[in-house]
């Protein structure tokens, strides 16, 4: 029984490591540059599908990705948000028109993004075998490519959230998520902060999907579920905290572990249930303001 | 009214005329002399993205396109009615994986497009949408991936519709289940995706499975959007089953077989498909992959015919695609779709539908036929496949076995 327990706890930590991961990427994007980044998904995808091209046909460790997928995803991400967002920024009459134009942007980012992987990879399911052996762990067992995702998820969880209040930029990335235009005026490039943080946001999307690659079989399409999970975190952990995203990551995990564990159907009503339950008890999620 | 309209007299009388034209034309005799055809327009809803889209790229397609560019080059299929070689032109449309939107753009194909031809749509429970409605407009429809447990009773009344894949109670499990009782399997557990295909798997174990006295000691259902399998792969280890049946899709045949490897639960035997049976399973798992059972129904050792169709579909090309349960069936469908066509002489569905229900064929498989709507079973020539060596042998039933067995399966490899 006791191992039980411990299993499912475990098991749902091991997963909301990587929700974490993607939802703190989100909520960057979201909650700091208000795009609801619809097309989240697609870097997860895009860093799966490195990873797995550069250790099927190069042997590149997938650790290694890491830091090949993360800097790519980013550079992506700044350029996109430099190129296609700014303009709509700068165009937009109000917040809420850009927020709705950005959303739809990204809509067409995603199909974009999607049709480009399927030209490139094909429609195959792509998946390879990485550190699938048994770790004995507090008397149950668990993969040590799952046991590896999960600390390198909450390491990297730690080196952002250290860049985010030890320094300057992380600074600036927190007051513009606090108020854009007065930060603009005590002196932060603020079109810079914003595309950082866009960039940002892919790249902790690029290296969740190299993550997730060691454990999931990846694919074309596979984006727009993380994405939908990391709406869901978002919202959890209330819209621009990142600890709130971080924190909901692992609730969300630990929920899908414990439904999973009584009824596998009912993972996704459960995920459901609390985004509703949450709409309506407690709009601002758990740490909004 | 804007200087330049009509007035109203105008109108009317431009509605008076044209009316009466619609009315004439509509009384008009129909055109009798066939109209010059230069090709033959066949049409399919496929999933060219979503979850199945690995299914349909891995399965029917790499065949019809080899098929189609074949046919192509030798100039087409030869319509006596139309005293020459029509080649066969492809119009397909991405269904998205979705039933709803398949069984749209079917009728768009049949009804918009007029497609000549219809081929078939992909998955299970896709085909159950798509026969009714192939059958319905008068189209031969020779279904390729799917299972037909569930639709198999209501063939009789789909006289248009010819089922091609082997599938679970045709005559796969109970092959299975022989196999397995001849090793001494005693126990079996069981995890199925919670739609058409596992329902229909895991119903037909439950069923033949107990008859040869192997017990279901468990039985779950996975969601289709479950992403993290090891709460299932747990359950089964605690079980400790001599069988675990894992009937899914690849995406979740996958991890479930990472997953067994990681949490070190290494049954006897390991069945799963459809995933196994493809080459990308092997590709992906190495070494890994060795001893694990699926579907299949031929080897390229097993007769000229099966090599011929091996070097022409695989040459050159990596060993992801290959997929031997359904390559050959759907090329032997193919295959008797054309030679229906130049026997009958024409394009129209119900002669050549009456040609395919009575008549046999030569195809890859030997002497080809149907009965009742399905590839006959005396027609395949494998069931049950097992990666060994590397090769994907086919190990029952034992007239078209290419090697023995292997159980219990080698523990996974380590690191």
């Amino acid at each position: 029984m006791v191992t039980t327990i411990i299993e499912v706890v475990i098991t749902g930590l091991l997963m909301g490591g990587l929700y974490a991961l993607i939802a703190v990427g989100l909520s960057l994007q979201y909650g700091v540059a208000r795009i609801l980044n619809i097309s989240h998904g697609e870097f997860i995808m895009l860093g799966g599908l490195t990873t797995w091209s550069l250790y099927t046909a190069l042997g590149v460790n997938p650790l290694l990705s890491l830091a090949i997928c993360g800097p790519l995803a980013f550079a992506l991400g700044f350029v996109i948000h430099r190129t296609l967002f700014k303009r709509l920024l700068d165009t937009a009459a109000s917040p809420g028109v850009f927020e709705s134009n950005s959303m739809l942007a990204a809509f067409g980012l995603m199909f974009i993004i999607q049709n480009v992987a399927l030209i490139a990879w094909g429609s195959e399911i792509r998946g390879y075998s990485y550190l699938t052996t048994p770790v004995h762990f507090l008397g149950t067992l668990f993969g040590a490519n799952r046991l590896l995702t999960f600390g390198m998820a909450l390491l990297i969880g730690l080196v952002f959230y250290l860049f985010l209040n030890l320094t300057r930029t992380g600074k600036a990335i927190r007051a513009a998520a606090q108020d854009p235009t007065t930060a603009g005026l005590m002196g932060v490039n603020i079109n810079h902060m914003l595309a950082l943080c866009f960039g940002l946001g892919a790249a902790m999307a690029g290296v969740g999907g190299v993550l997730i690659s060691m454990c999931y079989p990846v694919h074309g399409v596979m984006g727009l579920e993380y994405t939908v999970i990391a709406i869901i975190v978002v919202v959890l952990g209330g819209l621009g905290s990142i600890p709130g995203s971080f924190m909901g990551g692992f609730i969300l995990g630990l929920v899908g572990s414990i439904v999973t564990f009584l009824e596998p159907g009912l993972a996704l009503v459960a995920y459901y249930v609390i985004f509703i339950l949450l709409l309506l008890i407690r709009p601002t999620g758990l740490l909004g303001r | 009214m804007a200087a330049g309209g009509w007035t109203r007299r105008e109108f009317l009388r431009g509605m008076v005329v044209t009316g009466a034209g619609l009315a004439l034309g509509a009384c008009a005799p129909k055109a009798t002399p066939k109209p010059a055809k230069d090709k033959i327009v066949v049409g399919m809803s496929r999933p060219l993205s979503g979850p199945l889209a690995v299914v349909g790229d891995s399965a029917f397609r790499p065949v019809y396109e080899t098929f189609v560019k074949e046919v192509n080059d030798a100039g087409g299929i030869h319509v006596e009615e139309y005293g020459k070689k029509l080649p066969i032109e492809l119009l397909v449309y991405d269904d998205k994986s979705d039933v709803g939107t398949m069984t749209r753009l079917t009728e768009k194909l049949i009804l918009e497009d007029k497609v000549d031809f219809l081929w078939p749509a992909c998955g299970t429970s896709f085909i159950f949408a798509q026969a009714p409605l192939a059958n319905k407009y008068g189209y031969v429809l020779i279904t390729a991936e799917g299972g037909a447990t569930t639709i198999k009773d209501m063939l009789p009344s789909l006289p248009y519709v010819f089922v091609t894949l082997s599938f679970s109670d045709w005559y796969q499990l109970p092959v299975l289940a022989q196999l397995l009782s001849k090793k001494g399997a005693k126990t079996a557990y069981i995890a199925y995706i919670a739609d058409l295909h596992g329902i229909e798997y895991s119903g037909v174990a439950g069923i033949e499975f107990p008859k040869v006295g192997i017990e279901i000691i468990g039985l779950k259902s996975i969601p289709p959007d479950m992403k993290d399998l090891s709460p299932i792969i747990r359950e089964a280890k605690a079980a400790n089953p001599d069988v675990f049946c894992c009937f899914a899709y690849p995406d979740q045949v996958m991890p479930a077989t990472a997953l067994s490897m990681e949490l070190d639960f290494n049954p006897k035997a390991w069945v799963g498909g459809p995933c196994v049976n493809f080459g990308f399973y092997q590709t992906t798992f190495g070494p890994a992959a060795e001893g694990v059972i699926g579907f299949t129904s031929f080897n390229p050792k097993q007769s000229d015919a099966a090599r011929a169709l091996a070097e022409k579909l695989y040459t050159g090309k990596p060993k992801e695609i290959q997929d031997y349960w359904g390559h050959p069936l759907y090329w032997a469908g193919l295959e008797v779709w054309k030679q229906a066509i130049e026997k009958a002489g024409s394009l129209d569905q119900a002669k050549i539908r009456d040609i395919i229900a009575t008549e046999r064929f030569q195809t890859v498989l030997g002497e080809t036929w149907f009965e009742g709507g399905l590839l006959s079973k005396d027609c395949h020539t494998g069931e049950i496949g097992q990666w060994i060596k590397g090769e994907y042998e086919v190990i029952g039933p034992e007239k078209w076995a290419t090697a023995e067995m292997v159980y219990p399966k080698p523990p996974w490899p380590k690191g």
